[in-house]
């Protein structure tokens, strides 16, 4: 043991000065970042705070370089110290280097890659989205990141919750305006309804998806159920919580189940949730506009199975559980079958039972003899 | 092979006679034979679409087409039977208004009687069996409930098959409730048929006379002691007697 001594008395020494080091490099790095706010930003904003700052674009487009100070201090980067540099990285100092893009359009694509550096996850979400296909297809109208969430604007996206649904109506400006006059767009725009759905929840966030194909389709009905299953968010509304179930259970429903689970690919037409309801104008039973009002049901079968009469409606069991006073006639078949299935089983199983110990006990008497 | 008794055969030639009678026409075996087919062909073809969230009709059912093919084939068959019960029925009608239908297979209240005493019997409540004619009511039981069974798989079946015009002349709430009908009727026939008709002519006794036409004397004379007497084959009481084995 005494032999190690001295290397110990060396190694303390090494870890001492190692820790001085840490701590004086923590100092530095702290005071550099304390000096470091506004800094960039004031230095970017003796030219840019001005208004009339703007170039001209080979595409004739004029470039506004003004930079709101009050709009870059309320947005959420600024404050946290994540200046203009984090993004503008090509830009170390005056002069800058040259704009090489030709159009407004050219010089977004060309920038917001700079999000990725931070937001790589959702960044890579984009890329398997719609919306990258279509740019990938030529359309560089597609929306980037700095469309929906602002550049130098940035904010919380969902403050308040229906902001989600007037960003993605920027484009969709037809489906908001159906959504708006629907029960869920009702609620969230005008009291800001936190348990409706907005755009992103049925469509996604970042990797949103053509909702156009067999696969969105044939899982929709378990994206309603999302919610519309929920027994505890359903009680608060006074809506029955099995639709769901029931659903499965009906004509359509096992039809959409089997493809689902085996051929999600092949198009199917069986109705699920959105034929009947609706999509983006979904609205309350009782609501005279309503697809499924009765008023409007006959037309909404009729959209699937032309030419049915008006006595067609009435096979539609409408999610609910078999009782006498809406499905008269499913109650009573179920209540035969409940009395006579057990009775004639039963009762051929009983007498068949009764035959065979009879025959058995005779034979038995009988070899007894 | 049973040997002859030998009590009952000292005069009787080496020469074992057998007597048979004439039990069903060749028109009711077809029928028979048919209704066997088709019936066992659409419970096969209905019982995957019936429980198609199962992984076994998953696997049976594995692409539309096969869904496809299998409608098909069920719609097929359920012509042929619906073509069978129109004959039957037909059949029927015609044998009554030349008046020669039998009607021994009509439920009367000596089927009542019988039933009472056979339970009777069956529960050693009483030693006396009850005697039968060319159908006892066991046959009776089965004949009716699938008479009734089938009538019931064909209305719903075909209500199914065309819930568009139906709900032209009823209301719609019919298709609902013949689907149920349909899916459920099919399984308490199988089993009824599994467990009171396969008990009665497999197990109890081997009883092949819907295929071949022909009943023996000896099981005539045990099971339809009134058709046998009626047939000629003389009195049963003594035949009982001797028929201790």
């Amino acid at each position: 043991m005494a032999r190690f001594d001295p290397h110990r008395r060396w190694l303390a020494f090494i870890l001492a000065g190692i820790s001085v080091l840490i701590v004086g490099f923590g100092f530095a790095a702290s005071a550099w970042a304390q000096e470091e706010p506004g800094d960039t930003e004031t230095y970017c904003l003796s030219c840019h705070a001005n208004p009339d700052l703007a170039m001209e674009l080979p595409s004739g487009e004029s470039l506004s370089l003004y930079i709101s100070p009050e709009m870059l201090s309320q947005s959420i980067h600024s404050p946290l110290g994540i200046e203009c540099q984090a993004c503008h990285t090509e830009i170390t100092s005056y002069p800058h280097p040259e704009v090489t893009a030709q159009s407004q359009r050219e010089l977004s694509l060309d920038l917001y890659e700079a999000c990725a550096k931070c937001h790589s996850d959702n960044y890579d979400k984009t890329q398997d989205s719609v919306h990258a296909q279509v740019m990938a297809d030529g359309n560089e109208n597609a929306p980037i990141c700095t469309d929906c969430h602002g550049a130098h604007d940035v904010h919380p996206p969902d403050q308040p919750r229906a902001n989600i649904s007037t960003t993605c109506g920027q484009c969709h400006t037809a489906i908001l305006e159906e959504y708006k006059n629907s029960i869920h767009g009702g609620a969230l725009i005008d009291e800001d309804n936190p348990d409706v759905p907005v755009c992103t929840d049925c469509h996604g966030v970042h990797n949103i998806q053509d909702p156009r194909t067999s696969q969105f389709r044939i899982e929709s009905p378990e994206m309603c159920a999302g919610c519309h299953a929920d027994a505890e968010l359903m009680e608060k509304y006074g809506l029955p919580a099995d639709v769901y179930s029931l659903y499965n259970l009906s004509w359509h429903g096992v039809d959409v189940n089997v493809y689902k689970a085996n051929w999600p690919t092949i198009w199917h037409e069986s109705a699920v949730c959105t034929d009947c309801h609706g999509v983006h104008n979904i609205r309350t039973t009782d609501d005279p506009a309503s697809m499924v009002n009765p008023a409007n049901l006959l037309s909404t079968c009729q959209n699937c199975h032309p030419g049915v009469g008006p006595n067609w409606t009435g096979a539609w069991t409408g999610h609910n559980q078999i009782s006498l006073e809406r499905t008269p006639f499913v109650y009573y078949t179920d209540v035969f079958y409940s009395l006579f299935a057990p009775i004639v089983l039963w009762g051929s199983a009983i007498y068949v039972v009764l035959k065979i110990l009879h025959i058995l006990i005779e034979r038995t008497r009988r070899s007894l003899k | 092979m049973k040997q002859p008794t030998p009590p009952l055969s000292p005069d009787s030639t080496p020469v074992r006679t057998e007597v048979h009678f004439k039990r069903f026409t060749l028109g009711q075996r077809w029928e028979h034979a048919i209704l066997l087919l088709s019936a066992t062909i659409l419970l096969l073809t209905g019982l995957p679409q019936k429980y198609r969230d199962t992984s076994w009709s998953q696997y049976i059912l594995s692409t539309p087409e096969r869904v496809e093919l299998v409608q098909q084939i069920h719609h097929i068959t359920a012509l042929i039977l619906t073509a069978l019960v129109v004959y039957h029925l037909g059949h029927a009608i015609l044998l009554l208004a030349r008046r020669k239908l039998p009607g021994n297979m009509l439920v009367s209240w000596q089927d009542i009687r019988d039933t009472w005493k056979m339970t009777k019997y069956l529960l050693f409540l009483s030693k006396e069996k009850p005697e039968f004619g060319k159908y006892n009511f066991e046959q009776k039981v089965t004949y009716w409930f699938i008479f009734f069974g089938v009538g019931i798989m064909v209305v719903t079946g075909f209500i199914l098959w065309f819930p568009e015009a139906w709900t032209r002349l009823f209301p719609g709430g019919i298709i609902p409730a013949a689907r149920l009908s349909h899916s459920t009727e099919a399984i308490v026939a199988a089993a009824f048929v599994i467990i009171w008709h396969f008990f009665h002519v497999l197990i109890e006794r081997l009883n092949l006379s819907i295929f071949t036409g022909w009943l023996n004397a000896e099981d005539t004379r045990t099971y339809h002691p009134l058709e046998y007497q009626r047939l000629g084959g003389g009195s049963t009481e003594k035949s009982e007697t001797g028929d201790s084995q």
